[in-house]
């Protein structure tokens, strides 16, 4: 017996072993992003200076990338909150309208807006993020609920503010957080189910918003003023335009993406 | 020449292979928490979400598996521990199995510390490369009970082809192109060359991206892997030792296997299971380096020593 060959053997067979203005959590949307799309510094509860607003839609044009299967049997709560299965599309469009964009002012605001203190809320319902797309003021607080019969862990990836990861083990589970500094599409994801995405933008200012179902958005209450308008998509190239508006009237701004 | 059967220690020697083949799994498991991107899919630690047993479910399965299984294997080492200090005539031995044991422990902190952090590029390359040392000790300690160690070098041959000094130099080659692997799987930088064999269409890439140079120099690593195993098979020949020999042989081949799966992990855009035997399979080729080169300085005595006949008692002691 060579007990020496057996090590040598085991050492080498390794393979075998081998949401403009969030929506709030008092009165949230009927649906994601579009009960956030039409949001603005007023639905946010924050005093107006303005009496203008910039509106359009934010269009899609070319094919609309076919969605993915998500492996949602990797959890048989989540795979029993979608019996039919569970496709993820990484754009979704209706009418030719591009929804889950976020569109703010990037320049052009002058003077400061108090940060709304209350929460606003990202929900985790049916193994998928409600909002699928928010916005909040900086230091605005983010009430993150654990909806669902099962757990979850809460980790936005951010690059200019701190990141944080937690658990939410039990249905009904708050916590509220917030981000210190300014910075637009913060991806947030859960690592125990990989397909559940949310974006969380930071904002100086509260004129926001972000596209409905169909890509229609408005952004209230803005003063008169020229602005460079920008808008993000968790998949596209965000796009930048600028804009005039006077007290009042109400600014028509249209975005197009292109597949 | 050899020991009597008395002293032996067979079980312990059992126990080892066990510890060692435990780690082994436990590097693969490690490897699919990456794989899989569920490294943070349990935040706290020590417990997971406040418990001890989560369930099992999505990512959870992966990370809480690896630290079920690492701690079946912390388990293992401490009994080896106990055991070694208990039975173990040789101070050398006993000190590698209670090193064995703080490394098992400094892991275990290194894997939470990893986690509550957020993954940190430093601590989880360190994770990784602690892991391969821990498992070079266990190695190390079931060879130094086994049946070939205990016999003792007192007839060994002379190693006029110098398969000492390559093994030890092949061992530090893999261990360093693990490190590379390592640092490249912990900045995301796996697919920073899309292609393979070629990188970005050429031989050289541009490497002003770090992404870019990392991954270069773990693909150049490969080939320097590839050649000083090529350099340790053929003197394990040329030394006449047919074991020495078959070793260095298997190692060669395995480490062409590696280099396939490396570049089937680039091509499948790091899929789970080419990635993750990737990793396993980096770490048997270097624990099986590690074994060659503890072999060899059983087997041959240095080019020019001369031939001694210890005692027993000096065989046990070295």
């Amino acid at each position: 017996m060579f007990n020496g060959k057996i090590l040598t053997m085991l050492a080498l067979a390794a393979v075998a072993s081998a949401c403009g203005g969030a929506p709030q959590e008092t009165a949230p949307p009927p649906t994601t992003a579009a009960g956030a799309a039409t949001s603005s510094a007023t639905a946010a509860g924050v005093p107006a200076t303005g009496t203008a607003s910039i509106a359009g839609k934010i269009k899609f044009e070319g094919a609309e990338p076919a969605g993915e299967k998500v492996r949602v049997a990797a959890d048989a709560k989540c795979a029993a909150m979608h019996p039919q299965g569970l496709e993820k599309k990484a754009v979704e469009v209706k009418d030719g309208g591009l929804a889950h964009a976020f569109v703010y002012i990037k320049s052009g605001v002058t003077g400061s807006y108090p940060v709304p203190t209350e929460p606003v809320l990202l929900d985790q319902k049916g193994c998928m993020y409600d909002p699928p797309v928010m916005a909040v003021r900086t230091g605005q607080p983010i009430k993150i609920r654990n909806s669902d019969d099962t757990l979850h862990n809460i980790h936005p990836r951010p690059t200019i503010n701190d990141e944080f990861n937690f658990g939410q083990a039990r249905k009904g589970m708050e916590e509220t957080r917030s981000f210190s500094k300014e910075e637009v599409m913060i991806p947030v994801g859960c690592d125990v189910h990989p397909w559940m995405r949310s974006y969380i933008s930071v904002v100086g200012h509260p004129f926001f918003a972000v596209s409905d179902d169909g890509g229609s958005y408005e952004i209230k209450n803005v003063p008169a003023g020229e602005y460079e308008i920008e808008v993000y998509h968790g998949k596209l190239k965000g796009q930048v335009q600028k804009v005039t508006v006077k007290e009042g009237e109400k600014a028509a701004l249209d975005f197009t993406f292109k597949g | 020449m050899g020991v009597p059967e008395r002293d032996v220690p067979v079980w312990r020697h059992r126990f080892g292979l066990l510890t060692a083949a435990s780690t082994l799994f436990l590097v693969f498991v490690g490897g699919l928490v990456t794989s899989t991107g569920s490294g943070l899919a349990v935040p706290d630690w020590p417990l997971s979400y406040g418990m001890l047993m989560p369930p099992m479910v999505g990512g959870i399965f992966y990370e809480h598996g690896h630290r079920m299984v690492a701690s079946a294997v912390g388990f293992l080492t401490l009994v080896l521990a106990a055991w070694t200090a208990r039975a173990e005539p040789r101070p050398a031995v006993r000190r590698l199995a209670w090193a064995a044991l703080a490394m098992v422990v400094f892991q275990g902190a290194l894997g939470g510390l990893t986690v509550l952090f957020l993954l940190p590029t430093p601590i989880s390359v360190a994770h990784a490369c602690l892991a391969q040392a821990f498992f070079c000790a266990i190695v190390a300690l079931a060879y130094a009970t086994s049946r070939e160690w205990m016999a003792g070098s007192a007839a060994a041959a002379e190693d006029g082809s110098r398969v000492r000094p390559a093994a030890l130099v092949a061992t530090g080659i893999v261990f360093a192109q693990l490190l590379l692997g390592a640092l490249m799987r912990h900045t995301g930088a796996g697919l920073a060359i899309p292609d393979f064999p070629l990188a970005f269409g050429r031989l050289v890439p541009p490497l002003a991206e770090p992404g870019v140079a990392v991954h270069f120099a773990h693909r150049l690593g490969a080939l320097a892997v590839l050649g000083a195993l090529g350099v340790l098979a053929l003197r394990c020949r040329r030394s006449g030792d047919r074991r020495l020999a078959r070793h260095g042989g298997l190692l060669v081949v395995l480490a062409g296997v590696q280099a396939a799966l490396g570049g089937l992990t680039v091509l499948s855009g790091k899929a789970v299971l080419p990635a993750t035997a990737h990793v396993a399979l980096g770490a048997a080729i270097l624990g099986g380096a590690w074994l060659l080169a503890l072999r060899a300085r059983r087997r041959l005595r240095p080019a020019g020593a001369a031939l001694l006949a210890p005692s027993r008692s000096e065989a046990l002691a070295s």
